[in-house]
C-alpha cells in the first residue's frame, strides 16, 4: 500500500521514469561504481513502472537501517525497559494497569520519535556524504524515485518497529495483568489503534525530516528542524485553543492572524494522540479517526512531493 | 587489585549514602499549560511521574516522622503539584485518591479537594468513587448534607451499590429533603434485580415516607398552633395526625433537639433489634 501510494505521488509530481532495474545489487551501490553497466541484470525502459525499480532502493534503505548499530543498542535498551514496566507499575496507587499501558505507549512514542528523527535526518544526508547518491543517481533512476524509495523505506521501518514494540507492549500489559489481578478489562483494540496512529504521526515527522534532508547540505537542519517541527506540532492545538479563548482577545490582530495561519500550516500532532482512549478504554470517534488518517495521507503526500521537487532541483556535486 | 579496591570502597560508600542528611524538597513544577504544550503525548507519563514524586516526598516525611524528625510538609506545593498532574491527565485516578487521603483528614482542605474531585468527575464519568469522596467530605467535614445527598445519589447511580443508596437516603433525611430521597429510592428499587437489595430499598423508602408524614404533620401543627409540638404524641392528640407511623426498622419515632425527627432504631436493623 505504501509503495503504491508513493508511486502515485511520484506520478502526481510529474516525473517520468526512463529506466527500470529488474534486479538491483546492493553491493554495487555501496561500493559506488556509479556505472549502470557494471550492475548485473540492469535492464531498461519502461515509462510507467517506478515501482519495479523502487523495490531494490527500498530494500537497500531498510538494510542500511537494520545494520545500524546505534539502533541495535536502542532496541536492546527498549526491550530491557519493557521488561521493567510491570515492576514500575506498582508505583501507582489505584491504576497499576493504566500505568503499565501509559509507560508502554510512552516508550513506543519515544522510540518512534528517535527513529523518525534519526532515520529521516540521516538517510539522504548520509548518502550524499558518502557519495552513494552519486552512484545511485548515476544509474538511470530519477531523483523523485530515489526520494520516494527513501520515504517508503523509513515509513516501512517505522511501521515494523511500531508493530514489534506494540507486541512487546501487549506482552508487558498481559504480564502486569497476571501479576496484579484483579484488574479491569483492557481495550486491546484501542491500544492497537493508538500504536498504529502513533506510527502515522512519526511517519509524517519522518517525511518532514526527509524534506529538510532534501533541502540541506548538513545534518543539523534536518535534525534540529525536525525536532522543532515536532515540538511545534505538539503545541499547535494547545496554542490555538489558548488564543481562541479570552487571551486571544487581548492580542494584536496581526499576531493573532499570524498564529492562526501557523496553526493551519504546521502539522497537528495532537490528533494522533489516542493514548487516553487506549489507557482508559474510552470510545474512539470513527469520523475523527477517518479525518486523522486523511489528514496524515494528504499532509505526508505534500511533504514527499515537496521533498521530491526540491531534491530534483538540487545541485549535487 | 582494582576489584579489591572496589569492594573495599563500596561498603563504606553505601553506608555514607544511606546515612547522609537528605534535603527533602518537592521542587517547582511549571504551569500545566506550558507542560501540555511542550510535552505533547508524553504528558500522561509526566503526570504520573509528578504524582509519584509527591507520593515519595510525602512518604519520606512520614519516614522522618517515625524517626522523630518533624519536617513540615509543603502542603500548598503538594496540592498545586497534584492540580498540575490533574490538568495534564484528568483521567488519572491517583491524584484524586491521594488528595482525598492527604488533604482532608490532616489538613482540613475538604472544600479544595472537592473542587478537584468535581473536576475529575467531568472526565471519569464511570467512576463512582469520586462522587462518593465528595459526598463524604460534604457530610463528614463540612456538614453539608444536602450536597452530600446529591453526590451520594450520583455515586449510587453510577455504581448501583446498595450501600451508597442507603447513605444517600440518609443524607437526604439529614438535609430534610425526604421527597427527593423517596423518589431516588423508588428509582433504585425498580432497577434492582436482587430481592434482598429490593427489600433494603423498600425499608429505607418506607422509613423516609414515615418521616415525611411526620414532618408534614409538624408543619400543619405549627401553622395551627403557632408553635412546635413538644412531643410526637401531641400531633395525634391535637388531631393533626391519625397515628404515629411505624418505623420499618423496628424503632420508635421521637422528636429530637432542633425539631428533628429521629428513631430509636437510628434507621438500622441493629438499632431496631435493641
Amino acid at each position: 500500500m505504501l509503495i503504491m501510494w508513493t508511486a502515485l505521488l511520484s506520478q502526481v509530481a510529474g516525473h517520468n521514469y526512463r529506466v527500470v532495474l529488474s534486479v538491483f545489487e546492493e553491493r554495487n551501490i555501496i561500493q559506488g561504481t556509479g556505472c549502470a553497466a557494471r550492475i548485473p541484470f540492469c535492464v531498461s525502459l519502461q515509462e510507467d513502472a517506478p515501482m519495479k525499480h523502487m523495490g531494490p532502493l527500498i530494500s537497500v534503505t531498510l538494510k542500511w537501517t537494520l545494520r545500524d548499530r546505534a539502533l541495535h543498542g536502542l532496541f536492546g535498551a527498549t526491550l530491557l525497559l519493557f521488561a521493567l514496566i510491570p515492576i514500575m507499575s506498582i508505583f501507582s496507587m489505584r491504576q497499576v494497569q493504566e500505568l503499565s499501558i501509559t509507560l508502554s505507549l510512552s516508550m513506543i512514542s519515544f522510540i518512534l520519535l528517535i527513529l523518525a528523527v534519526l532515520l529521516g535526518s540521516s538517510s539522504v544526508w548520509r548518502d550524499i556524504e558518502r557519495r552513494y547518491t552519486a552512484s545511485v543517481l548515476g544509474l538511470p533512476i530519477s531523483r523523485a524515485t530515489y526520494i520516494s524509495a527513501k520515504f517508503i523505506g523509513i515509513a516501512f521501518f517505522i511501521i515494523s518497529c511500531a508493530a514489534l514494540l506494540g507486541l512487546a507492549a501487549c506482552l508487558t500489559i498481559g504480564i502486569t495483568r497476571v501479576l496484579y489481578p484483579p484488574l479491569p478489562p483492557v481495550n486491546w483494540l484501542n491500544i492497537c489503534i493508538a500504536v498504529i496512529v502513533d506510527s502515522f504521526k512519526y511517519i509524517l515527522l519522518g517525511a518532514f525530516s526527509l524534506l529538510f534532508s532534501a533541502l540541506s547540505t548538513s545534518f543539523f537542519l534536518p535534525f534540529f528542524g525536525t525536532i522543532a517541527v515536532f515540538l511545534a506540532g505538539n503545541a499547535s492545538q494547545e496554542v490555538f485553543e489558548f488564543i481562541s479563548g479570552d487571551f486571544g482577545k487581548t492580542m494584536a490582530r496581526p499576531i493573532l492572524l499570524f498564529l492562526k495561519m501557523l496553526y493551519y500550516l504546521l502539522p497537528n500532532f495532537s490528533a494522533f494522540n489516542l493514548k487516553v482512549q487506549a489507557i482508559y478504554g474510552l470510545p474512539l470517534s470513527g469520523p475523527g479517526l477517518a479525518y486523522t488518517i486523511l489528514y496524515f495521507v494528504i499532509y505526508t503526500s505534500l511533504l514527499v512531493i515537496g521533498a521530491q521537487w526540491i531534491f530534483s532541483r538540487r545541485e549535487l556535486s | 587489585m582494582l576489584l579489591l579496591s572496589y569492594f573495599a570502597v563500596i561498603l563504606p560508600f553505601t553506608a555514607y549514602l544511606k546515612n547522609r542528611p537528605t534535603v527533602i524538597k518537592l521542587g517547582y513544577l511549571p504551569e500545566a499549560v506550558i507542560i501540555r504544550a511542550v510535552s505533547g503525548d508524553q504528558r500522561y507519563l509526566i503526570a504520573e511521574s509528578t504524582i509519584v514524586k509527591v507520593l515519595f516526598y510525602y512518604g519520606s516525611l512520614i519516614d522522618k516522622l517515625n524517626d522523630k524528625v518533624i519536617i513540615p510538609p509543603e502542603y500548598q506545593n503538594m496540592f498545586r503539584t497534584l492540580e498540575t498532574a490533574v490538568k495534564l491527565d484528568p483521567y488519572n485516578k491517583d491524584p484524586y485518591y491521594f488528595a482525598q487521603a492527604a488533604f482532608t483528614w490532616e489538613v482540613g482542605h475538604a472544600a479544595d479537594v472537592n473542587k478537584m474531585l468535581m473536576y475529575g468527575m467531568k472526565y471519569r464519568t464511570w467512576d463512582s468513587e469520586l462522587p462518593f469522596y465528595i459526598s463524604f467530605n460534604n457530610a463528614y467535614f463540612m456538614k453539608d448534607f444536602r450536597n452530600a445527598a446529591i453526590f451520594m445519589k450520583n455515586a449510587a447511580e453510577i455504581s448501583g451499590f446498595p450501600l451508597y443508596t442507603s447513605l444517600a437516603a440518609r443524607y437526604f433525611y439529614e438535609a430534610g429533603i425526604d421527597e427527593l430521597g423517596i423518589v431516588f429510592l423508588d428509582t433504585m428499587e425498580k432497577g434492582a434485580q436482587d430481592k434482598q437489595i429490593k427489600k433494603i430499598y423498600q425499608l429505607r423508602k418506607q422509613a423516609l415516607i414515615s418521616v415525611k408524614t411526620l414532618r408534614e404533620a409538624m408543619k400543619k401543627f405549627k401553622a395551627s398552633y403557632r408553635r412546635m409540638p413538644t412531643d410526637l404524641s401531641e400531633l395525634v392528640a391535637s388531631g393533626t395526625l391519625k397515628e404515629i407511623p411505624t418505623d420499618p426498622y423496628g424503632g420508635r419515632f421521637y422528636l429530637a433537639k432542633g425539631g428533628m425527627i429521629r428513631s430509636t432504631s437510628k434507621f438500622t436493623l441493629e438499632g431496631g433489634s435493641k
